[in-house]
């Protein structure tokens, strides 16, 4: 009992700095999610469930910021974990040039994500961008798009963006997954005659699941809080085509100075992202177990 | 033991962020001894102030530009009043309009700080944020009609100091080599859109539109002020009595249609951002940069060059123009009523504000400024002076749209046409997003 307490004092500090910075403000936040507060004035109006019927009755730009955080978090999801898996498993032995490979895939996570908005608005700058001028040198105008100024194709632009910025990271957790698996897995299935496709599915698959759990959870919530990226690249636009959640309440608060509709739009996100980790990890588990 | 050394650990970790959120301690007297003994005691004005007590000015604003200008004005003024120092804080603008109101809170920062006309300015009265300087002796020197941005109920809370035209800035040689009378091609829309087609035939990009970032918020304004000429215009949106789906607003986004299909704007319109176009006009791929008077300095310094003045295209008929161009008074300056040095502030102001000064910020930096007496020496300065300062010119359109979230829709309803939806549902769409607004 006394060494419970000993213990459970040194986390105080760590409580203490918790309580401060993530759940005094969440309790806050549900407090002025109830109000018309504009984030200035010292007086604030009780509005009830007002801003959150408004949310989902009359806001079309929420229920589009919401549409685009689907949008882009699949796409940037999806890429994210195809390319760190495909090159894990090109990458896989510990040879020197395996090393350096990983390293440099590794390379832009180290990076702000501020810079990398600014280092990709480059890239996609229209004319004089990088990536312009390849396709124009190689005869392929035809494919020059308006990359950031295409209301129909600037959320998947930055979603290339967002899966180049992490794949390194993930890289490195899949090649430690694949490195645990038994090597008699892979000489059984050899004996067995079974093919590379098969050796896949049945052996290295199954046996990275705990591995792909952690690349698809910690995308998936990554992605869904993205900010930095669409704000430095596109902050939301053309005409909110890449204005997602975080943007839209960045944008309403500080703004617009709408703090209480703000603080209302946060609530619903709270509850969205940790539905989305809860469901993850169910259906996660259940994948595991069986 | 243990439990005294874990006392003393957990009391050395809460202890820092006890005095981080603490206020912050006033070093400034510290200071006062080391930088008193760099100072010529030799002047009166110096000798004077050796006994005051030093203090240190915040003061934030957004324009980066500017600030080599403002250090050299700092340091004249640390010399004329030793026991003041300036500390200067720039933002980027739009992390200004989002962070302001909130650094200005504790008094702390922003001593002396800027605001934008408009929302911003009202965010920041509505918040009680400015201390009224109606009284303040260098309210008079500013030209009483270019201050009414910062005046409220008969109180004045802040001084617009800079004059700007949102209009585009043109390339004076490349208008002669493609043969567009500049008086011309500010006739009627036909003559504008003539003269665009004569710079394209000559090689250039007409006019660079920086859709990115600031270019549909500022070319907004020339484009609808003859199409409705009224200023009250969004007061009457805002109240709903007006909606954007009438025919000025259609009829804007038409003309926004018209210019990119015709290929008149630069390709990929909507990514384009403003520093980019400054590059476009200043190596003479564009003609035209389609944001204002303030980008001229920043132009000038990639290219030296060029003869630059400014331009706006009447969207109207000759007979249906009443105005010929847009001007706006902007980067108002005020005093945190939360200050601990508003006298000090307010000498900070004063001090801009002189002949001397004024003239050398001005020239410097090559902006208009709201005061009477001001002497320009810049050729762009006085060209502009001369050329637009008889013209009748509409205050920008774009701050009386004082809600944030309406001016977005706006905003984006250009955007939207530029990307190739129809003028009439870009403004459909936007005025859905407008009721909904308002009906919150």
């Amino acid at each position: 009992m006394r060494a419970s307490k000993k213990i459970g004092f040194f986390i105080i500090p760590a409580l203490l700095i918790y309580g401060v910075f993530y759940v005094y403000p969440t309790v806050l936040s549900l407090f002025y999610s109830i109000t018309d507060w504009d984030g200035v004035s010292p007086a604030f109006n009780f509005v009830g469930l007002k801003n959150f019927i408004n949310l989902f009755t009359n806001d079309t730009i929420f229920i589009k910021s919401l549409t685009n955080n689907v949008k882009f978090t699949l796409s940037a999801s999806i890429l994210q974990f195809l390319f760190s898996l495909g090159l894990a498993l090109l990458l896989i032995k510990n040879t020197k040039s395996n090393v350096f490979f990983r390293a440099l895939y590794f390379f832009p996570t180290i990076l702000a994500s501020v810079s990398v908005g600014f280092i990709w608005t480059f890239l996609y700058a229209p004319n004089i961008g990088p990536i312009d001028q390849l396709l124009k040198s190689l005869g392929l105008e035809w494919m020059i798009q308006d990359w950031l100024g295409d209301k129909s194709i600037a959320i998947y632009s930055i979603a290339v963006v967002k899966a180049w910025f992490h794949v390194g990271q993930m890289i490195v957790i899949f090649v430690a997954g694949l490195q645990a698996i038994p090597k008699q897995f892979y000489e059984v299935a050899k004996i067995e005659g079974a093919s590379a496709l098969q050796t896949f599915r049945r052996v290295t698959w199954p046996m990275i699941a705990p591995a792909a759990t952690i690349v698809v959870a910690y995308t998936t919530i990554q992605t869904f809080k993205a900010f930095d990226l669409i704000y430095t690249m596109t902050r939301g636009g053309p005409n909110y085509s890449t204005e997602i959640i975080a943007t839209n309440i960045y944008n309403v608060a500080f703004r617009s100075n709408k703090f209480g509709y703000a603080a209302a739009q946060s609530i619903i996100f709270l509850v969205i992202i940790g539905a989305i980790t809860f469901l993850q990890f169910k259906l996660v588990d259940r994948y595991e177990t069986n | 033991m243990k439990k005294v050394l874990a006392l003393l650990l957990a009391v050395m970790l809460v202890i820092p962020v006890l005095a981080a959120c603490g206020k912050k301690a006033d070093t400034s007297e510290n200071t006062n001894v080391t930088d008193n003994n760099d100072k010529d005691n030799n002047q009166d004005n110096q000798n004077q102030d050796q006994n005051k007590k030093k203090v240190t000015l915040s003061f934030v604003h957004w324009r980066g530009e500017d600030k080599d200008a403002f250090d050299e004005i700092i340091s004249r003024f640390n010399e004329k009043y030793p026991h003041i120092d300036v500390e200067q804080t720039i933002y980027t603008s739009e992390q200004y309009v989002s962070t302001a109101h909130t650094l200005l809170q504790d008094g702390e920062a922003g001593d002396v700080f800027t605001s934008f006309p408009g929302a911003q300015f009202q965010t920041i009265r509505k918040g009680d944020l400015f201390d009224d300087i109606t009284n303040q002796s260098f309210v008079s020197k500013f030209n009483e009609a270019l201050i009414t941005a910062g005046l409220e109920d008969g109180v004045q809370y802040a001084v617009p100091f800079q004059m700007v035209y949102n209009q585009p800035v043109y390339n004076k040689k490349a208008f002669e080599k493609a043969g567009v009378d500049f008086e011309g091609a500010m006739k009627d829309w036909d003559s504008w859109l003539d003269a665009c087609q004569k710079l394209k035939d000559a090689g250039y990009v007409p006019i660079a539109f920086p859709g990115g970032d600031i270019g549909p918020g500022q070319f907004m304004n020339s484009m609808m002020m003859n199409l409705e000429p009224d200023e009250g215009i969004w007061a009457r949106v805002l109240s709903g009595e007006a909606k954007i789906t009438e025919d000025w607003w259609v009829k804007t986004l038409a003309h926004f249609n018209e210019l990119n299909s015709k290929g008149y704007f630069n390709t990929s319109a909507n990514s384009l951002k403003h520093q980019d176009g400054i590059n476009m006009i200043a190596s003479e791929e564009a003609a035209m940069l389609a944001t204002g008077s303030y980008a001229i300095s920043g132009i000038l310094a990639k290219n030296p060059d060029l003869e630059l003045g400014i331009i706006s295209p009447n969207p109207a008929s000759e007979g249906e123009k009443v105005w010929d161009g847009i001007h706006n008074a902007t980067f108002l300056l005020g005093i945190n009523k939360k200050s601990n040095h508003k006298e000090e502030a307010a000498m900070f102001i004063d001090f801009l504000t002189e002949k001397e000064i004024a003239s050398y910020y001005a020239n410097t930096t090559g902006q208009q400024l709201t005061l009477k007496d001001v002497e320009y020496t810049s050729k762009e300065l006085m060209e502009i002076g001369e050329v637009w300062g008889p013209r009748k010119t509409r205050t920008q359109p774009r701050f009386f749209i004082t809600d944030q979230d309406v001016q977005n829709a706006v905003l984006g309803s250009i955007q939207d046409v530029i990307s190739g939806t129809e003028p009439q549902k870009a403004a459909d769409n936007a005025q859905k997003l407008i009721d909904e607004i308002l009906s919150r």
